[in-house]
């Protein structure tokens, strides 16, 4: 019941700001999209480089649809406004409340990813996108939603997430897999960013793409970072003696 | 009944409340009143759930109050010093969330928000949202939330801070006519007025720790129910004496601008301030 509740408010959110969500989510991955996909016409092994790099702009969409959908707005809820004092006082399980904003921001996380595939489509790459990549855009999403939960709920002043995304979101954008192969890079360096959640995610959606599977290993990555900041947003919410 | 047991919260090295201990029986309208940083709004917060003891206990009606226990959490409403309200949401969409949050069906939650607003006077600008309402009425939309959800205890954090003078005194209705339904109140106010006025009894509380519990009538008495107030070269000089001959027979003996009065809990609150700055 909490959890729709959250999701209540995510879609009243979602339902004002329709146009500017839309548009924010479009812009970056679109520039990716035509300056490294269509304006520089490269091809990796024998293939056009648009289609290694959709797949890693999709996923990199659904990271950051998810996560600016709930950590710079929690982040404001709950330094500034106040108003997450509303949800702390009242009687829906703070389990609940996790949990629909993790829901919200993967639906908007996967939102965002549905929009770039929509606008890939007229290039007809012949990529494959089935349940299983809207499955794992989903679970990404769920993670980077409970990594924003985490950061606006340790974050001590409003700049702390601005500052989290120049430094994590971003080098992550660029770096894990997404606009080119993890296997280029020098190992030692290559094994770190090959266990983080976007390079996981990005391979998985490219050997969907092509016609393979989904890896048990990438999921079970992903599920681990869900469980692990999962975690410290149920520690902060529980045991925290000062929100 | 909520029952507060040796209730201690420290910040790093700092206390903001010191053992605590007192009781609030249900129905009762009771005070907390002290200086800047006596720890009342960290007392209402512990009473909140937003934050947690670092010692001691509260029982509300013999059960441990927990961020964990929802039943418990459901009897209570609070009403906060800041305006904790999404700005972006308009007057209906805050009373919704509220309600929901609170598992109130659609229905119901419409029709007491209507029936509040309308109360309040806020209905005509219910589609507003709240980053275009004076603070004035952010601070009756705070209160129409807090009675939205019916609850058995309400905790009010400086509840009429930056009314006017007419929505204060419509608030003091409110809360009284709230309070003759057996609507337990735990208040907090610099309006020494509003607690003479409205409570019950008063407990005075001074660098965390609580000083006294009394009626505002008892802790008048014990200081002297008649004032002279003295105007003098540093400024007006007040003195309390409980006979009211002894009051003028002191009038007599002084020149100068002076007025006999009765004394207020503004008074005793001054005096006690007063006592422990210097």
């Amino acid at each position: 019941m909490g959890i729709i509740t959250i999701l209540w408010e995510k879609w009243r959110e979602f339902r004002r700001d329709f146009y500017k969500i839309t548009l924010a989510a479009m812009v970056a991955p679109l520039m990716y999209l035509i300056v490294f996909g269509m304006g520089i016409k490269t091809i990796s092994n024998g293939e056009p480089y648009l289609n290694f790099l959709i797949p890693g702009v999709v996923a990199l969409t659904t990271m950051n649809g998810s996560f600016n959908a709930i950590a710079q707005n929690l982040n404001v809820q709950r330094l500034y406004e106040k108003a997450f004092d509303q949800v702390m006082i009242s009687p829906t399980p703070l389990w609940q409340f996790i949990v629909g904003q993790v829901i919200g921001g993967s639906l908007r996380g996967l939102y965002a990813g549905c929009i770039i595939l929509l606008l890939t489509i007229p290039i007809g790459t012949g990529l494959v996108f089935n349940g299983v990549s809207f499955l794992i855009m989903f679970l990404n999403g769920a993670v980077f939603s409970i990594i924003g939960v985490v950061v606006s709920f340790y974050a001590k002043s409003h700049t702390d997430v601005p500052r989290f995304s120049n430094y994590v979101i971003m080098p992550m954008a660029y770096l894990c897999n997404t606009f080119f192969s993890t296997e280029q890079m020098p190992s030692g360096i290559r094994q770190v960013v090959g266990v983080l959640p976007l390079s996981q995610t990005s391979g998985m959606l490219r050997n969907i793409a092509v016609g393979g599977n989904a890896d048990a290993k990438g999921i079970a990555i992903l599920a681990a970072y869900l469980i692990g900041f999962g975690g410290m947003a149920f520690w902060f919410l529980y045991k925290k003696k000062n929100l | 009944m909520i029952e507060i047991k040796n209730l201690t919260k420290k910040f790093d090295d700092f206390t903001a409340v010191d053992s605590l201990d007192m009781t609030i029986e249900t129905g009762e309208f009771f005070g907390l009143l002290g200086p800047n940083g006596a720890g009342k709004t960290t007392t209402i917060g512990m009473l909140s759930t937003l934050l947690l003891p670092t010692e001691g206990e509260i029982r509300i009606d013999g059960q441990i109050l927990s961020r964990k226990n929802p039943a418990l959490k459901r009897k209570i409403s609070v009403i906060t010093q800041e305006y904790s309200m999404r700005q972006d949401m308009t007057m209906d969409e805050i009373m919704e969330y509220q309600g929901r949050l609170y598992f109130m069906p659609v229905k119901q939650i419409r029709e007491k928000t209507e029936e509040l607003l309308e109360f309040c006077g806020l209905k005509e600008f219910r589609k507003r949202t709240v980053r275009r309402l004076s603070g004035g009425m952010k601070r009756k939309l705070m209160v129409c939330r807090a009675l939205l959800t019916d609850p058995e205890i309400l905790l009010l954090d400086e509840p009429t801070a930056g009314m006017d003078a007419l929505s204060r005194r419509q608030m003091w209705n409110l809360l009284r006519q709230l309070n003759e339904k057996n609507l337990t109140i735990l208040l907090t106010t610099h309006y020494m007025e509003e607690a003479q006025n409205l409570c019950q009894r008063v407990a005075l509380m001074d660098k965390g720790k609580l000083e006294e519990i009394n009626t505002p009538s008892g802790l008048i008495e014990a200081l002297g129910t008649y004032a002279v107030d003295e105007v003098t070269a540093q400024g007006v000089r007040s003195r309390y004496f409980h006979e009211r001959r002894e009051a003028i027979s002191y009038l007599e003996s002084i020149s100068g601008q002076t007025t006999l009065r009765d004394t207020t809990l503004e008074d005793v609150f001054v005096e006690r301030a007063g006592r422990h700055l210097m």
